[in-house]
């Protein structure tokens, strides 16, 4: 050994210690980043005493990072479905708003019953008929609403596509670097983070599974078991539809011509945002316009007219409400699906329309006098009033298809829809919370097993700067004990 | 190698996402606490929002039921009016016609008194209330009785033809003191009493339809609310009137004259009954338009207060959790700000 050898291995102290600092700073830098982890340098005693910066590793555990990402997908899908319901929800509101197309048939009721109790007044008539004109506007608003949202859901579906592909894209550069990276030996921690990072928003726009290989190398898999990314990233595709009526129904997104946005498909996604975007836009909201489409069914055969005649032959055909369809009546219980955005008043008893309100008391609104109820036009016959009072209330069979009671009055009927759908709602928004829950304690818990302790770093600086200052004295020691034989020597 | 369990962005995060979910809650329950209900309805009630939504219907339905029941007793109320003061009228002609004996004076008087009693007649029978005539049946806008005193009246024609028909003179003609009290009473038994049969009196005398108006006075029943101007009881009464008003009652003899006088008192005393009948019959339907309101105000306030509990907040334990949610804000400001003060740095 020689004064020599020291003087080296207190200079390899110096230049790791620096190397050491220099990934401390980076701790510290990064330390208010959630996906950053925590750096740590390995250090290696070379042959001969020195040592030497072997490696950088990062914090990191595979279990809770792949937790976190299931978390996030099913708090992903939660989150749309909860946005959607929220938006249907404008459609019924606080019950004491009285807005929900079930309110709306009550005030056509009430409406009715007051023209019934004077029916040679011109006015209740009018109010009558004006009731019935602001339940049609309130159900053409509501389909309106769920086309919209449905709508917004596709234009979703497109732009989590797109982001999807995007990140594919970004994961196919980041992860040839890791790979080639690890091969070469390079520090690959921050490509690493900023792959984690990738794959929590590929796990927000849809359920993945990772499989990690040799080098460090990574394949994605959807959670139904399709191929996204192996070597190179598999292109999904999705036709968006720009216009949305109540008969249309949207393109599926398919990851290399397999759909996964069907729900009885084999390869269906579960969780992330696509699937929650395809569920709203093909089951929740269409399952909400078919009950709107049966209440407007309701409506047209609660107000239908029937022959008159001594012997009656004629079928029975729309009163005061109608539809393209007419002058059949609609088949019974069963869903005419975008009934309720295109139900209209009768315009012969719509006064806005040159109508006459009173046909409302006395028949004949299509029209045909067979179909008269009051052929002498005696000013106060409520018979009909109280007949179309009678069978608002009477109960009619709706198609179970559309999940709200199968047998029940139109008001009922719309009433049991509101239900289904703030039960939706309330499901949904208790599903979200817990989710968002485990995606808290999820990512709490990963940023605590490999996130970074600001508090450590500092500790670890002091002992870096008393090592740094010992290899300096070292040195300077070293240096006097040279001068020292030197000055003997001179 | 890490080796703390806790990093400095689980930490922060931890802080200031409990406080958001305190806040949020926090405008929720005061929400609650000013308005005495849930926050959102839907969310808090789930599928019983529709029981909510059925219960205001019912109710809405029931409230509106007993205003229109309202209307339906204002045209009760008025009918029993009406028929009182026809019945009081009749009384008193009554009396008149059994009164004294028969000489040209009284037969003047007994002429007056018909007359005011027919338009009288005319007057009730077509009353009306807010536009619609009381007595018309369905035909509500219409009056339903011909005034007899008015010009060219079909009813007082209608009578002058038949008189003209069977004495071949009119009434004003001074012959008529020579038709005799047989004659006069098959007259009043045949030609007479047919004018006042249900065809030929809604041909001259009445418009109204027999049909009468029906109201919804609950969720079930359906009743009539008013009579109409052709039951027998006004026929007979009219009848009553016209026979000793316009059969040339001065210019009659004296045994013709008590033909006239005694079938008019019987017919009287019959629209008599009849009147009491239609009283009777109104009133049954004010009793029930009464009962069904009793009935339908305990529903409401059953239904008013099921809302309530569905709808409604407990507003001391609502004030009791803001004023919990105060102290828990407060305890994580202060929390939040001495932790962000917990670092080494401020001890190296």
């Amino acid at each position: 050994m020689s004064l020599s050898v020291g003087l080296d291995v207190a200079l390899s102290g110096l230049s790791t210690t620096a190397e050491q600092t220099a990934v401390v700073s980076r701790n510290v830098a990064r330390a208010g980043d959630p996906h950053a982890s925590r750096k740590t340098a390995n250090l290696v005693t070379l042959p001969g005493g020195g040592v030497k910066l072997a490696s950088i590793t990062r914090a990191s555990n595979a279990a809770l990072f792949d937790k976190m990402l299931g978390a996030t997908s099913d708090a992903g899908t939660q989150r749309v479905l909860l946005e959607a319901l929220n938006r249907l929800d404008e459609t019924i509101n606080d019950p004491e708003l009285d807005a929900s197309p079930a309110a709306l048939v009550s005030k056509l009721g009430e409406a009715l019953q007051r023209y019934g109790a004077a029916p040679q007044d011109a006015v209740a008539a009018r109010t009558a008929v004006a009731a019935a004109g602001d339940l049609v506007q309130g159900l053409h608003d509501a389909t309106q609403v769920v086309q919209q949202v449905r709508a917004a859901a596709d234009a979703e579906i497109a732009s989590s596509v797109d982001r999807v592909n995007t990140l594919l894209v970004q994961f196919e550069t980041v992860n040839r670097e890791i790979v080639g990276g690890t091969q070469r030996g390079d520090d690959v921690t921050d490509q690493l983070d900023q792959r984690d990072q990738i794959l929590a928003s590929l796990a927000n726009e849809i359920g993945i599974r990772t499989v990690r290989r040799a080098n460090d190398d990574m394949a994605i898999y959807t959670d139904s078991g399709l191929t996204l990314f192996d070597v190179g990233p598999r292109s999904v595709t999705f036709d968006r539809t720009l216009i949305f009526a109540p008969a249309t129904a949207g393109s599926a997104v398919y990851v290399d011509g397999v759909p996964i946005t069907s729900p009885q498909g084999p390869m269906a996604a579960k969780t992330g945002r696509l699937p929650g975007l395809a569920a709203v836009r093909d089951t929740v909201a269409v399952t909400y316009q078919s009950q709107l489409d049966e209440i407007a069914r309701g409506l047209i055969g609660a107000f239908a007219e029937s022959d008159q005649s001594a012997t009656p032959t004629l079928p029975d055909v729309p009163g005061l409400f109608t539809y393209p369809g007419g002058p059949a009546m609609p088949a019974a219980g069963t869903i005419l699906t975008g009934l309720a955005g295109s139900i209209v008043l009768n315009p012969s008893v719509d006064p806005t329309q040159g109508g006459d309100a009173s046909l409302l008391r006395d028949g004949g609104i299509s029209g045909n006098p067979a179909y008269l109820y009051n052929p002498t036009g005696a000013s106060a016959f409520s018979d009909r009033l109280q007949q179309l009072t009678d069978r608002l209330n009477a109960q009619q069979a709706f198609d179970p298809a559309a999940q709200a009671a199968p047998s029940d009055t139109v008001a009922g009927f719309a009433s049991s829809s509101a239900a289904w759908l703030q039960e939706m709602r309330k499901n949904a928004s208790d599903d979200a919370d817990y989710k968002n829950a485990l995606l808290q304690r999820g990512s709490e818990a990963l940023s605590n097993a490999t996130g970074i302790n600001l508090d450590e770093e500092m500790t670890l600086l002091l002992e870096l700067e008393r090592s740094y200052q010992a290899s300096t004295r070292l040195i300077a020691t070293i240096d006097n004990m040279l001068g020292a034989v030197l000055q003997m020597v001179g | 190698m890490k080796t703390t369990p806790i990093s400095t962005s689980a930490l922060s995060e931890s802080t200031r996402l409990f406080l958001t979910t305190l806040q949020a809650k926090l405008a929720q329950t005061q929400k609650e606490v000013t308005t005495g209900r849930h926050a959102d309805m839907g969310l808090s009630l789930g599928f019983r929002t529709g029981e909510v939504i059925s219960l205001r219907q019912e109710h809405t339905r029931l409230q509106t039921i007993t205003d229109t029941n309202a209307v339906a007793a204002t045209r009760l109320n008025a009918g029993q009016a009406a028929l009182k003061a026809l019945a009081e009228t009749a009384q008193g002609f009554l009396g008149q016609l059994m009164a004294g004996a028969i000489s040209n004076q009284s037969q003047q008087v007994l002429q007056t008194q018909a007359l005011s009693g027919l338009s009288m007649f005319a007057d009730m029978l077509n009353t009306t209330i807010d536009g619609a005539s009381l007595f018309a049946g369905i035909n509500a806008d219409v009056r339903p009785i011909t005034e007899y005193q008015a010009p060219g009246a079909a009813n007082a024609q209608a009578v002058a033809s038949a008189f003209a028909g069977a004495f071949g003179i009119s009434q004003s003609d001074p012959g008529v003191a020579n038709i005799d009290s047989a004659d006069m009473q098959t007259f009043l038994d045949t030609t007479f009493a047919g004018l006042f049969d249900p065809g030929a009196w809604s041909g001259t005398w009445s418009a109204a339809s027999d049909q009468n108006i029906r109201s919804r006075i609950s969720s079930t029943e359906l009743v009539e609310t008013s009579v109409n101007a052709n039951d027998e009881a006004f026929r007979k009464l009219a009848s009553a009137f016209t026979m000793v008003a316009d059969l040339g009652t001065t210019k009659l003899n004296q045994d013709a004259f008590q033909a006239v006088v005694e079938t008019a008192t019987s017919l009287v005393g019959q629209a008599l009954d009849g009147l009491t009948k239609l009283q009777a019959d109104l009133g049954v339907a004010q009793e029930r338009i009464a009962k069904a309101n009793d009935r339908m105000s305990i529903q409401m306030d059953i239904m008013a207060n099921h809302i309530g509990v569905l709808e409604g907040v407990d507003p001391y334990e609502a004030s009791t959790r803001v004023a919990e949610l105060l102290t828990q804000v407060e305890i994580a400001y202060a929390m939040t700000a001495r932790i962000a003060k917990l670092t080494i740095l401020n001890y190296l």
